[in-house]
């Protein structure tokens, strides 16, 4: 970094105005007797953003802290940091190259919608019976290793979208299955600690599905070819193909940004099944059923839907979900029996930013984790350190999330909680 | 009644000799089988391929030790155990190994970071160890008395890397992907060190062990626009970087690249990495057109057991890990630990690799000669190579060795940027 004093400064500023505007603007708002539950966040925020100049009119006035207090804080926060970077880097490839910086941010966008994706299935879960689901990662992991099987070893040659939706009923079931063996005796009050009990049992069922795997399909890093190949596209023309030039396993635009096959086909999935996910559970009655569960479990007995089946619907549809993400990327990353490790652990990140429960603020905790990761990765000047700190990244989003919001960004303040109890 | 009390004595007597020889017999049975320890990765972030193939290598040589007599008596039990690649779990291993399952002495292993984790353990318990694939110089540069060595040093292996990549035409600029590991991150240095003292610039880029998405990192090296890629990555992680690389035009047929050595293992190499056609490889070993009848006779085992086309060099130094603690424990008579290290002190084993032996340790100090620390209990021999897959689908044992000049089978096909 150039003039790395430039960035450190403002840091210290943004930080220094950040912890002032959280703590003063919370006691201002509880003095005045107002709803305090954004005034951390907007405070720190507002503070880092504008430091003195944007809180003296917010603790003069003390407006309603609404969403777009929330919104344009934060934004400018992020713009300044940004800002800083630029001047005290301006060589650095996140400032002065333009391709580069597109390639990052469609990494990023791409990786986080198959992030959000998967945590989406988590947040399901969590909705419906107040469970975190340990065993997350162990159904992304199982999604890959059927569709493998499937395609490759039992039924070589097979369609791999056959494949997938083989992987799909299996995970499916699986859920179910786990759900009224372990899950029932939550509901009936026969656990004292339903959460723990909750936390124990998945994580049982996360090291007996891995090392169970691992004992039947071995631990050799396995792969599924490319499920579609890219047409040979040179768009406008051949000799000058500055618009889209693509080839079977990578696809170039604007002669900038360079996408490669799997990434793109899962993320596409991945978009195409959120569509008929959020159609299933705003425009079917079994859908209704589910969000009516997740808001009001009482309520929605009364109304003749029956919770307990709502509950394994949850998490077989949960588990069935991070399985597909699973299945998708089987043909990007290698599968192993501990390749759901990682995607688990950024999905608990990414429920905890959009808001444990909540399936918008999954998809878009999955985009910001993303865009972050790849902020980070290809901005951080030392390149030796910039990969490393790849699991930090999340790590800090996670910090700052339980710091200025600890119920994410659409996340209900006493989400479910009823761990499938009435 | 004299006589009555004598044979009473007697009697008791010859019962309790009878006895106490007995519980000697049952002591000396009880011994037998012999144990040696067999470290190996067969769970991730370790490399699993990696580990099943020594895993394989320890039990054949195994059965050809217990076909041939055994040692000091009785057959051999190698006990296998799963690092993980992880130190931590390195060092819980080696302590089972020594306390529970009584192992005499251990070989194999495979990743650097276990081998400098686990030497203390073994070391404080006077259990001798033949590491087979871990090349970090500090493994055998704190001079312990019971740690030996038969996988390169890392400066001598990290040497070969970047002599190989000064034959790249127009090389100007080198990416390098390592794991920040005991492994990795000395390699790195070294080949920078390599690179840059004859006018290369290099680029590291570190990872940790089971990162699976390179896709921001492989944008980081396009934009260094680097003439060679040097991969030093163990496990999937190698395989993953080298096929996203691929992906975004920077693969083995875009630009000369340097794969990692799990690539050796050719059908997961060619299941993970199908767009992986001319990558280099290192190797360590001769090529197999020069093995001895040792090496001739265990990859013949070691293809029929494993159904591969080609054996590994990790594999055939698990086998003489494994090997040159059987002759030493016959040739010291003992399993005593001391007794073994001075055998092994004093060896020449013909192996799979060729001839193996210490010249350096308790009898003689590598200072002696002006060499570094590292050279203790180190075998000075193996040979480095660089193989290039030039087919779609082959075999690393078909594969010709493009470097050095002294084993070369065949030129180097350098790909245009």
């Amino acid at each position: 970094m150039e003039f790395s004093y430039i960035f450190w400064w403002v840091i210290a500023w943004m930080i220094f105005w950040a912890l002032v505007g959280s703590f003063v603007t919370r006691r201002i708002y509880l003095h005045r007797d107002l709803d305090t539950s954004n005034a951390t966040f907007v405070g720190s925020m507002l503070g880092a953003a504008t430091g003195p100049f944007g809180l003296a009119p917010l603790w003069m006035k003390s407006p309603d802290l609404t969403n777009r207090f929330v919104v344009f804080p934060a934004l400018g926060a992020v713009t300044l940091i940004a800002a800083a970077f630029a001047f005290a880097d301006p060589s650095n490839n996140c400032v002065a190259n333009g391709s580069f910086v597109a390639s990052q941010i469609v990494n990023g966008l791409i990786i986080g919608i198959i992030y959000g994706f998967m945590a989406l299935g988590l947040s399901l879960i969590f909705s419906i019976l107040g469970v975190v689901s340990f065993a997350h990662g162990e159904f992304y992991m199982v999604g890959g290793m059927i569709t493998y099987f499937a395609t490759v070893v039992w039924f070589p040659g097979l369609n791999p979208a056959l494949g997938i939706l083989i992987a799909c009923a299996m995970t499916f079931a699986l859920g179910a299955a786990f759900e009224r063996m372990f899950l029932t005796p939550m509901y009936e009050g026969k656990i004292e600690r339903p959460v723990e009990y909750g936390i124990l049992v998945t994580f049982g069922l996360a090291f007996t599905v891995q090392y169970f795997v691992q004992a039947v399909a071995g631990a050799n890093p396995v792969k599924t070819q490319r499920y579609i190949d890219f047409p040979r596209l040179r768009w406008p023309s051949a000799e000058d193909p500055w618009l889209v030039k693509s080839s079977r396993g990578n696809m170039e635009l604007f002669d900038t940004v360079s996408i490669s096959n799997p990434r793109f086909t899962a993320a596409v999935m991945c978009i195409l099944v959120l569509c008929a996910l959020l159609y299933f559970l705003h425009r079917t009655w079994t859908g209704k059923a589910l969000r009516a569960v997740s808001q009001d479990r009482e309520a929605a007995a009364i109304a003749g839907i029956n919770p307990d089946r709502m509950n394994m619907l949850a998490f077989a549809l949960g588990g069935m979900i991070a399985a597909l993400a699973g299945a998708m990327l089987v043909q990007a990353f290698s599968w192993l029996p501990q390749v759901g490790n990682i995607p688990a652990m950024r999905s608990f990140v990414i429920v905890v930013l959009g808001g444990l429960g909540s399936l918008p603020g999954a998809f878009l905790g999955g985009i910001i984790v993303g865009l972050v990761e790849a902020a980070g990765t290809g901005c951080i000047p030392d390149a030796q350190k910039a990969a490393s700190y790849i699991p930090a990244y999340g790590m800090i989003v996670l910090t700052l999330t339980l710091l200025l919001r600890p119920t994410g960004l659409f996340g209900r303040r006493f989400a479910s909680g009823t761990h499938g109890k009435f | 009644m004299k006589n009555w009390r004598i044979s009473i004595v007697s009697l008791a007597a010859t019962a309790a000799l009878s006895a106490i020889s007995l519980s000697g017999t049952a002591a000396v049975a009880a011994e037998c089988p012999i144990k040696l320890g067999g470290l190996a990765p067969l769970s991730a972030p370790g490399t699993v391929v990696g580990g099943e193939a020594m895993r394989d290598a320890m039990l054949i040589a195994e059965k050809d030790i217990n076909e041939a007599g055994g040692v000091l008596g009785c057959d051999v039990k190698v006990v296998i155990a799963d690092t993980e690649g992880l130190p931590e779990k390195a060092s819980a291993v080696m302590e089972k190994l020594i306390t529970q399952d009584n192992v005499v002495a251990v070989g194999g292993g495979y990743h650097s970071s276990v081998g400098v984790a686990s030497k203390d353990v073994a070391d404080a318990r006077g259990v001798p160890v033949v590491f087979a694939e871990t090349w970090n110089d500090t493994i055998t540069g704190d001079k312990q008395k019971y740690i030996f060595r038969i996988a390169p040093l890392s400066s001598w292996a990290s040497a070969t890397i970047w002599q190989a990549a000064l034959l790249v035409p127009n090389i100007k600029k080198a990416a390098i992907l390592t794991e920040n590991t005991d492994y990795g991150i000395p390699a790195a240095e070294e080949t920078t060190k390599g690179l840059k003292a004859n006018g290369v610039e290099a680029v590291t880029f570190s990872v940790d062990i089971g990162t699976q998405d390179y896709a921001g990192i492989v944008e980081r090296i396009k934009a260094e626009n680097p003439d060679y890629i040097i991969v030093l990555a163990t496990g999937e992680a190698g395989y993953n970087f080298t096929q996203q690389a691929a992906d975004a035009g920077i693969g083995p047929m875009d630009i000369p690249f340097q794969a990692g050595q799990v690539s050796l293992e050719s059908k997961a190499y060619w299941e993970n990495v199908p767009d992986g056609n001319m990558a280099f490889v290192q190797r360590i070993g001769v090529p197999e057109n020069l093995f001895n009848e040792m090496g001739k006779k265990f990859t013949a085992q070691y293809k029929a057991k494993t159904g591969k086309g080609a054996v590994e060099s990790y594999a055939m130094e698990a086998y003489d890990s494994i090997a040159i603690l059987a002759q030493a424990i016959n040739e010291a008579k003992s399993t005593d630990g001391d007794a073994i290290v001075t055998a092994l002190e004093n060896i020449s084993f013909e192996g799979t690799l060729g001839r193996i032996y210490f010249p350096y340790g308790l009898k003689k100090d590598p200072g002696a000669d002006g060499k570094g620390d590292e050279w203790w209990h180190q075998w000075p021999d193996p040979a480095l190579t660089m193989i290039q897959y030039q087919k779609e689908g082959q075999n690393s044992g078909d594969s010709p060795i493009v470097w050095p000049d002294a084993y070369k089978t065949g030129p180097a096909i350098y790909v245009k940027k």
